[in-house]
């Protein structure tokens, strides 16, 4: 019963799981959509298949009226979508980290000014805010864990999921910032005029909605 | 020469759109008696900041005039007639009928239906705490959205107590409430529960939080019932059930449905609220409730409801129809 209802997920790291629990609540997202942007499934729901951090805008806009997105892309994006429920998938820290040799992680004593990369400025510059460390952000698009390696920057911030990179790169993580799985969310009126299509597609995602 | 961000000028086509819609407006009010008035487009900010609440008055343009009086322009009609009536008009008999149509200034980011200049047309029924009062407000709005050919939007109530009675059932302190009651209204499923997580009973945690995303009719109300733990919120719930009832025998209870995550963003509110939604677009069409302890602040002991639509957002919703 969702049809009419248009879904957007995330391609990437997340994509096979955003497929698999569509696929579990009847909507037939093929494992393998190619280098398709829309699908439209059997039962009539059309799924966008967008960057990740394009799902929130999507929503927002009411492009689509729901998504699933992780929770590190909702931090950065500064617009106003429900989050209706945590899918528990994709799980993965924002963490502060150095390089092993600085001994930061020990207790070392910062540098009075630090250099900071991010691709995720929002949250970075909330969390030395908070701790009234003057910093300069530095802001990259990818491969965030090479700066400090260079001399670009004195701590990064970036998601781990396993800590792979972090070790093969002789980096250690001196704080942790914040959580994030992926995420179910809609626009705020399309929940109010598709609320029976979104509760159904939401019940059959949500274990902790379904309970 | 660049406008100002949130302004825009009116080609003849497009103001006679928007006085057309004035005008069907002006039609509906004069129908049900209610009387237009007028207050000064810029008014002492003293005056007015008692009323607006701390939301809207950090999104009101304020300035000083020569002699150093902060002047504001009017970020919404309710609290300037509030201001009128109380001084103006506290003899008049009541109940009172008024209507407006003028302009209002925000600063707001300007967005499609979020202007900084707009046009604030709508209805204070002003001196009664009634059933009746609250289902006539209501009943002005869905014939103000039938006249102007939205005859199929529809209409989310709900009743300022509810959350509160609902809340007072967890261990939690003012600071608390107001971060439960943000993310109620934004919807934001995931940190509420975590937020209410150990505040009390995991099965009525679990059901409040079930609550902020259940849409409905008696069913809801009768869920909020058991949920709820303050006479105020039972008596909210009762006002509610009045409301369904009285909009069912005038032909529009299907279009109703409540929905306890409504909770304004003006803090007068006291008792029943409601807004109108169009399915084509992404803001409220119109929105307003029962504001009882706002004329009291002006020191006039009067409850009163009323209603309000930015006409520029009518018109964008009956653009997009004919699309």
């Amino acid at each position: 019963m969702s049809a009419g209802l248009t879904v957007a997920i995330p391609k990437g790291a997340l994509f096979a799981d955003s497929a698999a629990q569509l696929r579990a609540a009847g909507i037939d997202v093929p494992d393998d959509p190619g280098r398709r942007l829309e699908l439209t499934a059997k039962d009539g729901t059309r799924v966008l298949l967008l960057r990740p951090t394009d799902v929130p805008a999507y929503v927002e806009f009411g492009a689509a009226d729901c998504g699933i997105v992780g929770a590190d892309v909702l931090w950065e994006s500064a617009g106003s979508v429900c989050e209706l429920a945590d899918l528990g998938f994709g799980a993965c820290r924002l963490v502060v980290a150095a390089r092993r040799t600085d001994g930061y992680h020990e207790g070392a004593q910062l540098p009075t000014f630090l250099r900071v990369a991010t691709k995720f400025e929002r949250m970075a510059e909330a969390f030395f805010a908070e701790r009234d460390l003057p910093v300069q952000l530095i802001k990259l698009h990818g491969s965030v864990e090479l700066s400090p390696l260079v001399g670009l920057a004195d701590l990064i911030v970036d998601l781990v999921a396993t800590g792979n990179t972090l070790r093969e790169h002789d980096l250690v993580v001196v704080d942790e910032i914040a959580a994030s799985t992926a995420r179910f969310i809609v626009n705020p009126v399309r929940f109010r005029a598709k609320y029976a299509a979104i509760t159904e597609l939401l019940a059959k995602l949500d274990p902790a909605v379904r309970a | 020469m660049r406008l100002p961000p949130g302004t825009r000028d009116w080609l003849p086509a497009e103001l006679r759109r928007k006085r057309a819609v004035e005008s069907v407006l002006r039609s509906v009010f004069e129908h049900w008696a209610y009387d237009e008035v007028q207050t000064p487009n810029f008014e002492r900010f003293d005056a007015l900041e008692a009323g607006l609440g701390e939301t809207v008055a950090q999104k009101t343009f304020v300035f000083a005039d020569k002699s150093g009086t902060q002047i504001a322009l009017r970020p919404e009609m309710t609290t300037p007639v509030a201001r009128f009536v109380s001084t103006r008009l506290r003899d008049a008999p009541l109940p009172l009928r008024l209507s407006y149509i003028v302009p209002a200034y925000r600063y707001e980011d300007p967005q499609e239906g979020r202007m900084r200049e707009f046009t604030t047309a709508g209805l204070e029924l002003i001196g009664t705490e009634s059933l009746e009062a609250d289902v006539e407000s209501l009943a002005t709005a869905v014939e103000a959205l039938d006249a102007l050919g939205l005859r199929d939007a529809h209409y989310d109530i709900n009743h300022a107590a509810i959350v509160d009675g609902v809340l007072a059932g967890l261990e939690l302190d003012a600071t608390g409430i107001a971060h439960a009651k943000a993310l109620i209204s934004g919807r934001n499923i995931v940190a509420l529960r975590a937020r209410l997580a150990g505040t009390g009973d995991a099965r009525a945690v679990d059901a409040i939080v079930r609550l902020a995303m259940t849409r409905g009719r008696d069913e809801v109300l009768e869920i909020a019932g058991r949920l709820c733990h303050t006479d105020a919120g039972l008596a909210g719930i009762e006002r509610l059930r009045g409301v369904l009832a009285r909009a069912a025998e005038l032909g529009f209870g299907a279009r109703l449905n409540v929905d306890v995550s409504l909770l304004r963003d003006i803090e007068y509110y006291t008792g029943f609220i409601f807004e109108g939604f169009a399915d084509e677009v992404g803001f409220a069409l119109c929105g307003g409730g029962r504001y009882d302890s706002l004329l009291p602040r002006f020191g006039f002991a009067a409850g009163a409801v009323g209603w309000s639509l930015a006409v520029e957002r009518i018109l964008i919703a009956l653009e997009r129809r004919h699309q």
